[in-house]
């Protein structure tokens, strides 16, 4: 293990996460969502109940779960907006073969993440070894696999848009459980995903390469790191993501439909820009995507509840706060402000320790 | 014969040629389409929209940027213009502010991908989440349906008997002065020199930031008449109206030909990519398929052009170099080699 893995100094380790790049915006991050919580317990008290926290956070599960692996081709340089189709293509999948094909469930579910994965690998194929641009076959990816999700949901008896349901009771207590009566199972899921892809993106040699081969695709390709690999791997990630996903999901409504993945998109590139991720390639952390997209559901939630704001309006404070985060932190690295905010910096210190 | 051959090579003879061959493919399966003129016809009609979209992201792509914001933009003016009209208000004024909102929206996203050096792609699809809420608080779950007779219409006007209508015509014209004014202008070819190379442009004078963000303005323009033309063609306008047109308009310029990398492509291949476009689920109908290969097929062909474009400009990369290299050292042994022969 310790090959893989680098040698963790405690001391060093905890210096190295105080400095480091993404530490204070996930800081930053964390205020955010503490001011949610604040601004929005204060005033509606309802939202401060973890029962209904959660049920808000594995509603917006695609969000969760894809953003942090999302993240991972972003650092290359590339994007990826085909995963919410890859999400209901995992469900037809799903519900195709367990009505159609009489597999077991859990062999279907299997199926859906394999094909799902396969799905990723396709388009990281086209990007990496055909040197076309991500944003291209990913959108194509998006039109072709929403439209097999479509095809093959014809293969059941049921209408496209009444979905196919029905299925085991064992399958739906994926969704259904919870661990000691409070954290849903799908919550459990993704901090088990999320610990995997920290581990994998900013504690193994894997990670490295991902990062170098988003600084400089040719620089990794000359100091022997497979750099297309690499890059092809990231949307393999992206699309095993969009598979669990799938799977949790088509448990947790109980029903398999091809829109399942909705419109969230937009709201996954939002996590990772907003955790610090640069859509240039080369920065980010999966934990401040977990962070932005914690704070992305919570603005969803709160909105609603709190202020009456209807769901569909919700599209413009996200939108806001993505354009806001984006124009500060431009703002924040001009040369005239940093020089400025430079001269500032004592007084902000001696503000903070007071 | 040295005009044919340019026009002959050019990047969106490739979509012209698919086009046609579509058409006739289409043709030998269903000889029904081909019979009556109207059918390929009504898929021109039925294009201007997207031609106008794609026209419009074509701007934003020329100067190496996107704008994913184009289908709310255009769903926006489109609802706000319906209203107006739907409440008998005067029709120029509908369209003068719709055609301002284009504008003032182009203006933001020009001055945060050219001013503020956003990347266009996160800046813009923040304005589309806004834009897009705006729509929910004009449209909420109503809808839009009472608009003129007059305006609806107006899209479906055609002269002297002809299977094509005057606003097809009035876009394609529109689409050839600006391909004029885009490869035969001083100004024009700005966009193209930005887009291939910002830092070489600024170096020989060209104002890249005010070219980046008159591009951008001109992409909000064009979405707003595109908006216009879509409550009158459509007749109607939901909240839902100009979801996802954003990923038509780029996949109609890729397949016409232009380069998401910038400076490569015309106006006249994102007005083809953007019949193609408009034509899969017709020509699909007539081919005897579902609507359900609809989406399926626009991303085969989406995939397959793409990749292969690539393919095929990679090779000819390697062997320009291979060319380069010979050339070189035929220039140092030429003098000898050609002797000898």
């Amino acid at each position: 293990m310790s090959g893989i893995f680098p040698k963790l100094d405690s001391q060093n380790g905890l210096r190295r996460l105080w400095g480091g790049p993404n530490f204070r915006w996930n800081l930053f991050l964390l205020a955010l969502l503490l001011a949610e919580c604040v601004v929005f317990g204060a005033a509606n008290a309802k939202f401060l109940s973890l029962n209904r926290v959660f049920i808000a956070a594995v509603g917006d599960l695609p969000i969760w779960f894809i953003s942090i692996f999302v993240t991972f081709v972003m650092i290359t340089g590339g994007i990826d907006i085909q995963s919410c189709a890859i999400v209901g293509f995992t469900s037809i999948v799903i519900g195709v073969g367990w009505q159609a094909f009489g597999m077991n469930i859990w062999t279907a579910a299997a199926l859906g993440v394999v094909v799902a994965t396969l799905c990723g690998a396709l388009s990281g194929f086209f990007v990496a070894y055909c040197g076309v641009q991500a944003m291209v076959v990913t959108l194509g990816g998006s039109f072709l696999y929403g439209g097999l999700a479509l095809l093959v949901s014809t293969l059941s008896g049921t209408a496209a848009y009444n979905g196919i349901s029905g299925f085991p009771d064992g399958f739906k207590a994926l969704a259904k459980t919870t661990l000691f009566g409070v954290v849903p199972l799908p919550i459990v899921i993704f901090l088990l995903l999320l610990l995997c892809a920290y581990l994998l993106l900013h504690r193994s040699k894997y990670g490295r390469k991902v990062f170098l081969v988003g600084v400089n695709p040719q620089a990794a390709e000359y100091s022997g790191v497979n750099a297309r690999a690499v890059v092809m791997s990231t949307y393999v990630l992206s699309g095993l993501a969009a598979g669990i996903t799938g799977v949790v999901m088509t448990s947790q409504l109980g029903i398999a439909k091809s829109d399942l993945g909705g419109n969230f998109t937009m709201m996954i590139i939002t996590a990772c820009v907003l955790g610090g991720t640069l859509s240039t390639g080369g920065k980010g952390s999966v934990i401040g995507t977990a962070l932005a997209a914690v704070a992305i559901t919570l603005l969803r939630f709160g909105m609603p509840l709190c202020f009456g704001i209807n769901k569909q309006y919700l599209d413009i404070p996200i939108g806001v706060l993505l354009v806001v985060v984006v124009v500060g932190r431009a703002v924040a690295g001009n040369p005239a402000v940093a020089a400025w905010l430079g001269r500032l910096r004592p007084k902000k210190k001696s503000k903070a320790g007071a | 014969m040295n005009a044919v051959k340019k026009v002959l090579k050019a990047r969106e003879m490739t979509a012209l040629l698919f086009l046609a061959a579509l058409f006739v493919v289409v043709g030998i399966i269903n000889p029904a389409f081909l019979a009556d003129s109207k059918n390929v016809a009504n898929c021109f009609n039925d294009s201007v929209v997207y031609i106008l979209i794609a026209v419009a992201m074509a701007f934003a792509i020329f100067i190496g940027e996107i704008d994913v914001s184009v289908g709310s933009n255009l769903g926006l003016v489109a609802a706000v213009v319906g209203t107006m009209l739907q409440d008998g208000k005067n029709w120029f004024l509908a369209f003068f502010i719709g055609i301002l909102m284009g504008t003032v929206v182009g203006l933001i996203n020009g001055w945060g991908v050219a001013v503020m050096k956003i990347p266009s792609l996160i800046f813009t699809l923040g304005t589309n989440g806004i834009l897009r809420g705006l729509m929910y608080l004009q449209v909420g779950t109503k809808q839009v349906t009472d608009l003129p007779i007059g305006f609806k219409g107006a899209s479906s006007y055609a002269l002297f008997g002809l299977p094509l209508t005057v606003c097809f015509f009035c876009v394609l014209l529109a689409a050839a002065a600006i391909h004029g004014v885009l490869t035969r202008t001083k100004r024009g070819r700005y966009f193209i020199a930005v887009g291939d190379n910002a830092g070489g442009a600024e170096l020989v004078g060209i104002p890249a930031i005010r070219t980046k963000v008159l591009a951008y303005v001109i992409c909000g323009v064009l979405c707003a008449v595109a908006g216009i033309l879509f409550a009158s063609r459509a007749g109607q306008v939901t909240s839902q109206s100009g979801n996802g047109y954003e990923m038509k308009a780029v996949a109609a310029c890729v397949l016409g030909g232009i380069s998401l990398s910038g400076g490569v492509g015309s106006v006249v291949g994102a007005g083809i990519g953007a019949v193609i476009m408009a034509s899969i689920s017709a020509l699909l109908v007539f081919m005897g398929f579902s609507s359900n290969f609809d989406s399926a097929i626009t991303g085969v062909i989406l995939i397959t052009i793409v990749v292969v474009d690539a393919l095929v400009q990679r090779r000819a990369a390697v062997r320009n170099r291979h060319a380069r290299l010979a050339a070189r050292t035929t220039a140092r042994t030429g003098g000898k080699e050609a002797a000898e022969q």
